[in-house]
């Protein structure tokens, strides 16, 4: 398979890519869409059906970072999602605050993008600007920005698996939307018990009740142990105070390393818990009906650009970017349909466009000399960059009402190849495993078709734990594959600080370069990762202040809206393909917790997937608002018309 | 026009989309505490996110003085359980999820609240009828609550909840003062709850807003005063101390620098050179100094970590300047010129008279006596230097002039008989354990 099939690019063996001729290669046709309440005659066979056919709305979607709205129309009787649209519904205008900054804060003020996964963005911005400035970090500083990668994902995947998406699997949920399974879990012996000790599946759901149930309990703590040990080199969390361009501003000591080591210790035993328990909940689930593996289900199209450096290896030029990011431990790769079609970060960058049609946008292009008005045809390599590439995308907001025909989201549609693509700590997983080893873990390998980890023991005794690449892929397995990333995530985090106690013995202990912020035009961009899959930052400068900025978010991919082409989004598309397996009698009764399933799978985030974005009127979905008290002073009084 | 589900051109919708886990349940289920012997058994808190990032919420998930999961359970004595009603916590979504605030704004809840308010307050109120928001929840209008799509703006629910509160709690730095979406720049009209509620706000208490500011602040921060307010409530404690602008006083009275495990190099005249470096940091752009937080006393979570702690400079997240007053970061403060240089100044003499006093505390009293360190660690400072010697002289004369002279006691103590038992080869062999090489184990063997 070429690495480009949608993409009028040509890449040769060597990794050069060129711009395949035609008068326009960028073009496209849009696609017009038909939605149901914009449809009369589709409208009115639907009305006809004696209200089987129903909205079903979501507003906010609970238990996920931010704004997130969700809009669907059911069909209860054949028991068929047929329509969906997802909601980005909070702008902040981070771009226009950023833009003419010193580069120094972009650090800082891009992490308060995210506060749940602020950190990440820390370090995708000193990563662009290391790039932009032309310097890397002593190997020491390296490490001690893995470390905290790592120790913010071991706070981050329980967080999400039992805080958020946990609850949906727990004993009220469960007896509430299918009292039958209910009954089953009692009877259902848990075959992970030697790992986590509860006996039966309903025990484990019995723990997954929210608050009072002893799994939401233990994560909660389990949370905080990884950010104690975040915060003695990160000063704190959710927004670190230690990290600068060149490398990182902790002292770290031989206690730091020591107290770090112990909490990273605790999720050997922990990860293999979670294991275990998702194990159970999951085959629990496929074997009361085995419908449940297309629960969420959609492509095989995951795209990873690879995350924690090789200390000896980044050097943070773009020149030498597809050869030190494939020293990562992570590895860069695209998937699709299931196979890997590239490992080469350029490529990975090639393929990135954003699109606007069905976002509160205008688009950009026009403004440059390149094709289609693109203001850099092309990457520093000579690569061809789309005029829909990040480097290239300027943000016009354009406001209106929202119309499921038109515009409805403040998230854009972020395509590789034009295809859309999920991202999560699955598709480090899977990229690892379908990739070459590169010998960077003493703990982890990858068979072609899994991941084989072999865990040091602890209380519970050293095991190998393999998380194989699903056959079918949905829901459960996202899930399940998070709950193997806690170990995947604590043996890396082991390697790291195994290598940074052995930079210490030999000296190695300096953590940040000294640099100066230049003056003339530079590019750059950071390929980093959050909790919940790949992050970028792209950036250009020019007479030491930021010209642009923009970041594209894990959950700016997944929250997508349609594309131009009129395919949705991953979570769109992952609830269109959903069963609808609640157990209800009457319209009235249905409470949607499969499609709650699906949306909370992917650990949606959204503050950061609609941050950077400048506007100063929103309007939306046909907003009928009120007289507010404003104009008179008067207290708030609400008219509807 | 609100519409409703007998509208011909729209769909019904589903009355109970997300209410997977049933009436009047926001979090937690069972098996919950909270006294019964204050009036108080059940405190409502209500968390409205505006333009926020969510941040402050997970700071508070980090607290443990109180933890979130006590206050929600009810296990503190003496206080009323909290029930709380958080986007990012509440096991419901959708309208299960909005039914309590409704009936918290239509005064209908049947128990006291607490309303608090993360990220800025948007300019949204500016707009004209039916133009839009930045920041919404739920949709559907107040009274009556429809089946329509136009959304319920937060500053809609600020207006609605904020009166009848028996307190309002602003947390984190946009909505105490207005933060990064009120940076230059802002487009968005952000300001802090403060600004857009006004001066005259008063709680139903009679309480005005509370202010617990950082970006993201310490958790502890949050929970200890919500702790506090639910101890007034309760009758059992004095309403909280609050500085001018609405800070906790004992929390934020002090400047970061005077807690600072670093401080003590300023007073020395040392400073980093590099981010990295030990010493103190007010060269690579820290402002501790006039910056009032308590994460150096802290801590940011369970006491662990805080800013310069781990080696991080201060950006001032806590206060009304911040970010624009404390930019561009990494840059030396320049009010640092003047008080950095006397500091090296004076500093300089200082460090060395305590150079040479450590260097007399390194020593026992033994050791005075003999002149000899037995440590081969120690080869360096086995010989103290002369000027040393008489610096320790004319100290312990000072030091124990009016008291007890323990010096000219210890100078006429005999020296233990056994000293240098080893090294006068006047013992038996002993055994020597020998490590055995890896899977052999270890064993013991005589010397010879």
């Amino acid at each position: 398979m070429s690495t480009f099939t949608e993409l009028p690019i040509d890449l040769g063996d060597d990794g050069r890519a060129s711009l395949k001729d035609g008068p326009d290669p960028w073009a496209y046709e849009t696609k017009e869409l038909h939605p149901i309440e914009d449809t009369p005659e589709k409208l009115a066979k639907l009305l006809e059906r004696d209200g089987q056919v129903r909205r079903v709305d979501f507003d906010p979607v609970t238990r996920v970072a931010g704004a997130l709205a969700f809009h669907t129309v059911v069909d209860l009787e054949s028991r068929q999602v047929l329509e969906t649209d997802s909601m980005a519904t909070l702008f902040r205008g981070y771009e226009i605050i950023l833009k003419g900054r010193d580069p120094r804060d972009a650090i800082f003020i891009s992490s308060r993008a995210c506060g749940v996964c602020g950190g990440v963005h820390a370090t995708t911005s000193a990563l662009a600007l290391e790039m932009a400035f032309g310097i890397q970090p002593p190997p020491m500083g390296t490490v001690a920005r893995n470390l905290l990668l790592s120790l913010e994902y071991l706070y981050d995947h329980p967080l999400h698996l039992f805080l958020l998406a946990g609850p949906d699997f727990s004993e009220p949920a469960v007896r509430s939307t299918n009292p039958e399974l209910w009954s089953k879990a009692q009877d259902t012996p848990a075959a992970g018990k030697a790992k986590h000790g509860f006996n039966t599946v309903a025990e484990i759901m019995t723990g997954m009740t929210p608050l009072t149930g002893s799994l939401y309990a233990e994560a909660l703590h389990m949370t905080r142990v990884a950010r104690e040990a975040y915060v003695l080199i990160g000063g704190k969390y959710p927004h670190p105070q230690t990290v600068v361009p060149g490398g990182i501003s902790a002292t770290i000591d031989a206690s730091d390393m020591n107290e770090i080591m112990l909490r990273i210790g605790k999720f050997f035993d922990y990860g293999q818990k979670v294991v275990a328990i998702w194990d159970d909940i999951v085959e629990f689930f496929y074997e009361a009906n085995p419908q449940y593996r297309h629960i969420g289900t959609r492509p095989k199209n995951l795209i990873e650009t690879g995350q924690w450096d090789d200390p000896y290896a980044y050097d943070g030029t773009y020149a030498n970017v597809d050869s030190w990011a494939r020293q990562r431990w992570s590895t860069p790769g695209v998937i699709v349909e299931g196979k890997l079609v590239t490992t080469a970060m350029t490529a990975v960058n090639m393929g990135l466009e954003e699109f606007v049609e069905h976002s509160f946008y205008e688009e950009w292009t026009g403004n440059g000399k390149g094709p289609r008005g693109a203001q850099f045809p092309e990457d520093p390599l000579g690569n061809p960059l789309s005029p829909y590439h990040p480097w290239n995308k300027d943000t016009i907001p354009k406001p209106g009402s929202t119309s499921w025909k038109e515009k409805y989201s403040w998230s854009t549609a972020p395509r590789w190849d034009r295809k859309a693509m999920e991202t999560g700590p699955f598709s480090r997983m899977w990229v690892t495993a379908l990739s070459p080893p590169n010998d960077k873990t003493k703990f982890i390998e990858p068979t072609g078709h899994s991941l084989r980890m072999n865990v040091p023991g602890g209380a519970l005794p050293k095991a190998t734990v393999e998380w194989h690449v699903p056959e079918i892929w949905g829901a459960f397995e996202r899930n399940r594959a998070r709950a193997n990333a806690i170990l995947y995530t604590a043996l890396i985090a082991y390697d790291n600080l195994l290598m940074g106690l052995d930079m210490m013995r030999k000296g190695e202990t300096a953590v940040s370069t000294s640099y100066k912020v230049p003056k003339d035009f530079r590019m750059g961009a950071g390929f980093w990762g959050a909790g919940r899959g790949s992050l970028t930052h792209h950036l250009t400068m020019d007479d030491g202040v930021l010209e642009n900025y923009q970041i594209l978010t894990p959950s700016t991919w997944m929250a997508s809206p349609k594309d131009p082409w009129g395919n949705p989004g991953p979570y769109e598309e992952a609830v269109l393909a959903t069963p609808l397996l609640e157990n209800f009698e009457k319209p009235e009764d249905f409470k949607g917790i499969d499609v709650l399933r699906t949306i909370r799978s992917f650990d949606p985030c959204m503050p950061c997937t609609t941050h950077i974005h400048t506007d100063d009127r929103v309007i939306t979905r046909e907003v009928i608002t009120c007289a507010c008290g404003v104009d008179d002073g008067s207290d708030h009084n609400h008219a509807h018309a | 026009m609100a519409t409703t589900s007998q509208d011909p051109k729209r769909l019904q919708t589903v009355p109970n989309a997300g209410d997977v886990f049933g009436d009047e349940t926001p979090l937690g289920l069972g098996n919950l505490g909270g006294s019964t012997d204050g009036p108080l058994e059940v405190v409502h808190v209500f968390w409205v996110a505006g333009m926020s990032c969510d941040g402050c919420s997970v700071a508070v998930t980090g607290a443990t003085n109180p933890s979130v999961e006590e206050l929600l359970a009810g296990t503190i004595p003496g206080l009323p359980r909290a029930v709380l009603h958080h986007p990012v916590l509440s096991v419901s979504a959708g309208a299960g999820f909005m039914k309590s605030f409704h009936a918290a704004a239509r005064g209908e809840l049947g128990a006291p609240y607490v309303l608090v308010i993360e990220g800025s307050i948007p300019d949204d109120q500016a707009f004209p009828s039916d133009s839009g928001y930045y920041s919404a929840m739920g949709a559907g209008g107040f009274d009556p609550i429809s089946e329509g799509d136009q959304p319920n703006r937060m500053t809609d629910w600020v207006l609605k909840l904020a009166p009848g509160a028996a307190a309002t709690v602003a947390i984190g730095t946009c909505a105490t003062w207005g933060g990064i979406p009120a940076a230059a720049g802002n487009v968005t009209g952000s300001m802090s709850l403060t600004d857009f509620l006004g001066q005259d706000y008063r709680s139903a208490l009679g309480v005005p807003i509370v202010n617990i500011p950082g970006c993201a602040p310490v958790g502890d921060n949050f929970t200890e005063v919500v702790a506090g307010l639910l101890m007034f409530l309760q009758g059992l404690g004095p309403l909280p101390e609050f500085d001018e602008l609405g800070r906790p006083s004992w929390q934020f009275k002090e400047t970061v620098h005077r807690h600072c495990v670093r401080a003590g190099y300023y007073e020395e005249g040392t400073f980093a050179e590099m981010p990295g470096d030990q010493e103190c940091l007010v060269d690579v752009g820290c402002w501790g100094p006039v910056v009032q937080c308590n994460i150096t006393e802290r801590g940011a979570i369970n006491h662990m970590g805080g800013c310069m702690v781990a080696g991080g400079a201060c950006i001032g997240c806590t206060m009304p300047g911040f970010p624009d007053k404390f930019a561009p970061f990494y840059k030396a403060p320049p009010g640092s010129f003047v008080s950095g240089s006397i500091s090296r100044t004076t500093g300089a003499g200082i460090r060395r008279l305590r150079r040479m006093s450590q260097a007399n505390m390194n020593r026992t009293p033994l050791w005075d006596r003999t002149g000899h360190v037995p440590t081969p660690f120690a080869k360096q400072m086995s010989q103290p230097s002369r000027v040393s010697r008489i610096e320790g002289f004319f100290y312990k004369k000072l030091q124990y002039n009016g008291s007890a002279d323990l010096d000219k006691v210890n100078k006429t103590q005999p020296n233990p008989k056994t000293m240098d038992f080893l090294g006068r080869g006047s013992h038996q062999e002993l055994e020597r354990y020998t490590p055995g090489a890896p899977g052999e184990g270890a064993h013991v063997e005589e010397t010879t």
